[in-house]
């Protein structure tokens, strides 16, 4: 009996005191991986994990990074903030990773982003667009992804293009869809064109139509739509139902046309939508090679098409965070941070080279993502000129 | 108890951050200690007086707003935020306690839904104040004189200290006449009000009671994860709380206590044990099991063995 | 009218919930999940080549009856002498196995549900409503009627109704307590697969749909008082009808707080529930 408990608790102290051991010159290099890969934003969360597998995988098979293949240490932060900064105190902590990317959601990244001060420890963040994420002055944040002001500004040579002289907004009630009106609406006055009506969404809400009611009265000729594709979908088929004529504009590059198409049909005819990546046209992206090779890995690994406009994240965060580790020689924290600030690399989305933004002598980095417009015509998605 | 029984895990509780080594293992242990904090709260409503409130989490946010707001806009200490963020929940409690004292059941639990669920929407809405979903970041952490307690070993002090405020304030309260009423309420009401129990009053003072506990959680929540959003009002925090309470042992002491260590640690075990996709579902099959094998709570069935098993 | 299709299918959801509450005291969480099954049931049916989509309704229908009667038979009925806060336990654990279930085996992306129905909407008047709405406020209608059938019509039904006012009279009388309540669980839960089957194609079918849907499913329950069918039915209509008008008064961001509002105010002016005249099913 006494010694069925000494086994046990010898057991369990085993697997806890179980560390990684000393790294050793081919031991793997970790990085960290947080994303929402349960709740309510799962699909977009595996398809960044999706897209960064295929980043480490081709990288492993160039040899990986100094001589030493990459290991991705996935969590799942279950789209909470709170779980966001477990996860990545348990990578920094247990699994003594050197470098992070991360978190998707703006609320996830601005949860976990003290954690990397504490303990000095850079994250590439793929997808969150709240500005305040860089303004903060936390040198340890290098961002990829556009803040909607940056966004706004991408679109501004289109305005007079797709004629909007009255918008509507209709946004979901996050900070990623209040950062959206406030962006696109400054940025909308600013080319002479007068902002309606802001309405909001529930992140679960799934019937728009009072919403949309308000909106069919204020005469506009635009919509612009933030929130997710599921949404998005629901949005247009209302819309439809209500017969709303007018111009929708998608923003935020995760609307995933194809799967609008496909979810959406008819309803989606003749919508405009922000993207970060084209995978119909991938010759017509920055490094057109890189981009055609991307697509045809990813259906090759049976991944639905849809998820292309998100996967792509996890490609460029997981390729730049390779990039920053080969320019610092070794895969310690500082080094690769200040490495990173040298680095100058071409992912699928385009050129990658992080400028300062923030508090002067805590910036954080900040790259220009290229941003492009796509159309849904006759059920096919197209370049719009 | 022996004395060594006693002495030892007193000790070993005071020196943790010591041997503890790991930091993470740490803020495991301090997220279970706001959490035990949070139990005790609901167990008093739950346990004792037998009302059974979903909407605790309300309390948890509107204490971890208050404080985080008290010390970013009006630059409050850490020292006055918490008892304004105390104060602030109780107000809460004490509203809910006389606005639901003709309900009981069933009735009371959509009404403490449904108060969370408005706190919720408007910590979200009321852009000006709460900055809405894109939350508060930077909350400072407390600071005793030129000293930050900021580092993790220092705050675990200040979360023993404040479990320990909880834990003994439930003892004298359960121990107390007060206490009896409660069990009284819980057991027979309609007996109890005939003796001369003063039912609204009773249900009201734990409202309070177990609101400004919540509210004491939320400060200590928001000012050592540093940032507060909307996401405080997830019925998923009030689920789990529950969890905590009714699989720990609802109508003891340690049982929610028991329940938050074991809770705490493990979704963080399953995230060592196995990988993400398997996570969540485990720890539902783990819930099942451990309620069909465990109906009355761990501390119960564990009081229960040791009575069997006592010479 | 939109509000009479959410009300509908709410509805549904209260009369399930309502008699597994109000006759069994169990605190359902899982109901949701039921719901998201059923959606999920209809479209692996569809998936399978040619299927009719009553036929996949129906399916949904079978799944939710069956899996209810073994949750009932394997869970709750070994527990059914512990309190209520232990069954209310159990069933946060089925709901999260169940939902984490969903998430594993079809992935956390949604799925959209093909209808047969045509897209472009029907225009009565001032109104216009697609038809598939009008299928599913049909069908909807339909099983509110199968329901109230069941329960005053069968010998089943009369069981239920003796199970809910007395149930040591029932019992001495020789109603099986136990299947009674495998009965009901099953039934309720059917007809939350339903509601969920139903509303799949006009949404979208994703692993927490079944969150909000139950959180309203219980304040249809305590809106129409429980173990009321009649109030149940109503409530879930006016639920829906006032969320609709109420969002289009209200800045759209604090539209659902006009359904917790309306809770509120009707549990503390009428904790009996709007509808209910003594405490019965039926």
């Amino acid at each position: 009996m006494v010694t069925r408990w000494i086994v046990l608790v010898a057991l369990v102290l085993a697997a806890i005191a179980t560390t990684p051991g000393p790294a050793q010159s081919q031991a793997p290099i970790k990085i960290g991986v947080i994303e929402p890969l349960s709740g309510p934003v799962a699909a977009s969360g595996n398809y960044v994990r999706m897209g960064a597998e295929i980043a480490r995988d081709w990288l492993n098979a160039r040899g990986g990074v100094n001589g030493r293949k990459i290991d991705l240490v996935i969590e799942d932060n279950k789209s909470d903030p709170k779980e966001a900064a477990s996860a990545a105190e348990k990578l920094i902590v247990r699994d003594r990773v050197p470098a992070i990317m991360g978190a998707w959601g703006s609320s996830m990244t601005l949860a976990a982003m003290p954690k990397l001060e504490e303990y000095g420890v850079p994250m590439v963040v793929e997808t969150s667009s709240a500005a305040s994420i860089t303004k903060r002055g936390n040198p340890w944040i290098f961002r990829i992804s556009p803040p909607s002001e940056m966004e706004a500004l991408g679109l501004e040579q289109y305005v007079d293009k797709l004629g909007v002289k009255r918008a509507d907004f209709l946004a979901v009630n996050t900070d990623w869809g209040r950062g959206a009106i406030s962006a696109f609406g400054d940025m909308l006055k600013r080319r002479g064109a007068v902002v309606g009506a802001a309405e909001f969404m529930d992140q679960a809400a799934t019937d728009m139509n009072a919403q949309l009611t308000k909106i069919k009265g204020t005469g506009g000729d635009t919509l612009f739509l933030t929130t997710a594709v599921e949404q998005i979908t629901l949005v247009m088929k209302q819309a439809q139902e209500q017969r709303l004529a007018r111009k929708i504009i998608t923003t935020g590059g995760s609307s995933s046309p194809t799967q609008l198409v496909k979810q959406a049909g008819a309803a989606a005819e003749g919508s405009y939508h922000i993207v970060f990546f084209m995978p119909w046209f991938p010759e017509a992206m920055p490094d057109g090679k890189l981009a055609r090779m991307f697509v045809d890995e990813w259906s090759k690994r049976g991944h639905p098409f849809e998820g292309l406009t998100e996967g792509f994240r996890g490609h460029d965060g997981i390729a730049t965070l390779a990039e920053a580790i080969r320019v610092a020689g070794k895969d310690e924290p500082k080094a690769i941070r200040d490495a990173l600030w040298k680095v100058s690399l071409v992912g699928v989305n385009g050129p990658i080279k992080f400028e300062k933004d923030g508090p002067a002598g805590k910036e954080s980095g900040q790259s220009k993502p290229s941003i492009f417009v796509v159309q849904i015509k006759d059920g096919k998605v197209a370049l719009p000129w | 108890m022996t004395r060594a029984g006693r002495v030892v895990p007193v000790l070993l509780a005071l020196t943790l951050p010591l041997w503890l080594g790991s930091p993470y293992f740490l803020h495991v242990v301090i997220m279970a200690g706001i959490f035990g904090i949070l139990a005790l709260s609901l167990n008093l409503l739950l346990g004792y007086t037998g009302q059974l409130s979903l909407g605790h989490a309300a309390f948890f946010g509107i204490g971890a707003y208050t404080s985080a707001l008290l010390t970013l806009r009006l630059e409050w200490s850490f020292w006055l935020a918490l008892p304004g963020a105390v104060a602030a929940a109780g107000l809460a409690g004490w509203l809910i306690g006389r606005l639901a004292l003709k309900l009981r059941g069933a009735y009371f639990v959509l009404v403490t839904i449904s108060f969370a669920g408005v706190i919720a929407l408007v910590s979200v809405n009321w852009m000006d104040v709460t900055n809405g979903p894109l939350g508060l970041p930077g909350v400072p952490a407390p600071a005793l004189g030129p000293w930050s307690l900021r580092a993790k070993s220092v705050y675990y002090y200040l979360v023993l200290v404040a479990v320990l405020l909880a834990y003994l304030v439930c003892r004298r309260l359960v121990a107390s006449r007060i206490g009896r009423a409660f069990v009284a309420l819980r057991e027979n009401e309609a007996l109890a009000e005939s003796v001369g129990v003063d039912v609204t009053h009773y249900l009201v003072l734990a409202a309070v009671v177990s609101a400004a506990m919540a509210g004491m959680a939320g400060s200590l929540y928001a000012h050592y994860t540093r940032f507060v959003s909307p996401e405080v009002f997830l019925f998923s925090y009030t689920v789990t709380m529950v969890i905590m309470v009714v699989a720990g042992g609802k109508g003891t002491l340690a049982g929610p206590l028991v329940g938050a260590l074991i809770f705490t640690a493990l979704p963080e075990v399953l995230r060592a044990v196995t990988s993400w996709q398997w996570q969540m579902l485990a720890y539902g099959v783990l819930l099942v099991l451990l309620v069909f094998f465990l109906p009355r709570g761990i501390v119960p069935a564990l009081a229960a063995w040791r009575a069997r098993n006592a010479p | 009218m939109n509000g009479l299709v959410l009300g509908g299918t709410y509805a549904l959801l209260g009369i399930g919930l309502t008699l597994i509450f109000g006759l069994m005291n169990v605190v359902n969480f899982a109901h949701g999940e039921f719901y998201t099954l059923g959606a999920y049931a209809a479209f692996a049916t569809l998936g399978l080549a040619g299927t009719h989509f009553v036929a996949a309704v129906l399916a949904a229908i079978a799944c939710g009856v069956a899996l209810g009667a073994v949750c009932e038979l394997t869970l709750l009925r070994p527990l059914r002498a512990e309190s209520i806060d232990t069954t209310m336990l159990v069933m946060i654990g089925v709901w999260i196995t169940m939902q984490n279930g969903e998430l594993l085996l079809w992935g956390g992306v949604a799925k959209s549900i093909p209808h047969p129905f045509p897209t472009a909407p029907l225009v009565l008047g001032p109104v216009s409503i697609a038809p598939l709405r009008v299928f599913v406020l049909v069908l909807a209608a339909g099983l509110i009627v199968a329901s109230y059938l069941l329960i005053h019509k069968t010998q089943l039904g009369m069981a239920m109704r003796a199970t809910f006012q007395d149930r040591d009279t029932a019992a001495l009388m020789g109603v099986r307590i136990g299947r009674i309540h495998t009965a009901t669980f099953a039934f309720g839960s059917g007809l939350a697969a339903a509601a969920g089957a139903l509303l799949g194609p006009v949404f979208l079918v994703y692993p927490s749909m079944g969150d909000l849907a139950a959180l309203k499913a219980f304040s249809v329950v305590i809106l129409g008082g429980l173990g009321n069918l009649p109030g149940a039915t109503l409530g879930g209509l006016l639920l829906g009808v006032a969320e609709e008008l109420g969002a289009g008064y209200v800045s759209s961001g604090y539209r659902d707080a006009v359904g917790f509002v309306i809770i509120i105010l009707v549990l503390l002016l009428r904790p009996a529930g709007l509808f209910a005249k003594q405490e019965r099913i039926g």
